[in-house]
């Protein structure tokens, strides 16, 4: 049973990675802050009081049904509203909040060896890579960031995402070797 | 998948995480209050770790009625009624079957007709003919 300093331990080291998932999934910051909000509130009273190691798989779960929900409602939601407003997502486009500025403004104190020209270039490599990761399919992205970003296992991916674990390999395979063919078209090497 | 592509998937793990370090300070700020609602609305631990002291009195009794326990006997108490009552309308239509066959008895032997007068095959010849002249 997770302990309160367990559960709030947790929470503070997948909460950014969570939100960057919300992100990568609905393209709006703030929609993505009150996804994770609802996905941190639903573990907490409903799961709670269940072992520390069972949360990673079931916060994911919580994770990726809210956001599901979100995309439910914005089409009833949109049903309503003019066509012109289509699905909101030109207007509320918050990735301009990761410029490059923000991101050389961070980076200055720990690599002041580096040249301007390589902290903009490391930056813009970063910003093509986050982008890379948006655009691949959702279930190729979530399987992905599941596996290498939050280090779960296949098991647990795949009961995170219900589906087997031969799909969450071939979701993992194939989002690898996209993202290597973007980042090589973009002459990136990493 | 082979070690180049592993590879490749921890590197691209080694951007996103430098990408995390560059979130504008009020997003950071606003999960910190979203992580702290989420705390204190956290499911309490179950009746037994959560009162362990509480004896008999009213907190126990709380606890017991929401525990699993009671969501348990939720389900059994209707069930077990149900089986109860099919069990006594079983033996109340029981008893009124052999109040019925005991009424016909107590009706056939306080009969004037005596008992033996059903075995004789002239007095069943003699009903028959009564029946036919109706």
């Amino acid at each position: 049973m997770a302990t309160d300093k367990e559960l709030n331990d947790f929470l503070q080291n997948v909460e950014r990675r969570a939100f960057k998932q919300a992100v990568y999934a609905v393209r709006k910051d703030e929609s993505a802050l009150d996804i994770v909000q609802d996905a941190m509130i639903k573990l907490a009273e409903k799961y709670g009081d269940k072992p520390a190691a069972e949360l990673p798989m079931l916060f994911q779960r919580i994770l990726q049904t809210t956001i599901l929900d979100y995309f439910r409602r914005e089409k009833v939601r949109n049903t309503w509203v003019s066509l012109f407003s289509g699905f909101g997502r030109g207007e509320g486009n918050d990735d301009d909040d990761f410029d490059i500025l923000a991101s050389l403004e961070a980076e200055q104190g720990s690599a002041a060896a580096e040249s301007s020209a390589d902290q903009v270039e490391r930056a813009q490599t970063l910003r093509l890579i986050d982008d890379e990761v948006q655009k691949l399919p959702t279930r190729q992205r979530e399987a992905f960031l599941m596996r290498y970003w939050q280090d779960m296992d296949v098991a647990e991916t795949a009961a995170a995402m219900g589906c087997s674990e031969g799909s969450v390999k071939t979701h993992c395979s194939r989002a690898t070797h996209a993202l290597a063919a973007a980042l090589k078209a973009k002459g990136i090497t990493l | 998948m082979n070690t180049d592509d592993i590879n490749l998937a921890y590197k691209i793990r080694h951007a996103l995480d430098e990408q995390l370090d560059n979130l504008p300070a009020s997003t950071v700020d606003r999960l910190a209050i979203a992580r702290a609602a989420a705390m204190a609305r956290k499911k309490p631990h179950a009746a037994p770790h959560t009162a362990p002291h509480a004896g008999f009195g009213w907190g126990a009794f709380g606890a017991f009625l929401s525990g699993p326990a009671m969501s348990r006997l939720a389900i059994a108490v209707p069930v077990l009624a149900l089986v109860i009552g099919m069990g006594g309308v079983y033996q109340h239509e029981q008893q009124q079957q052999l109040a019925a066959l005991a009424d016909i008895d107590a009706a056939v032997l306080a009969d004037e007709l005596p008992l033996t007068a059903y075995l004789d095959p002239g007095f069943n010849a003699y009903l028959e003919s009564q029946q036919r002249q109706q």
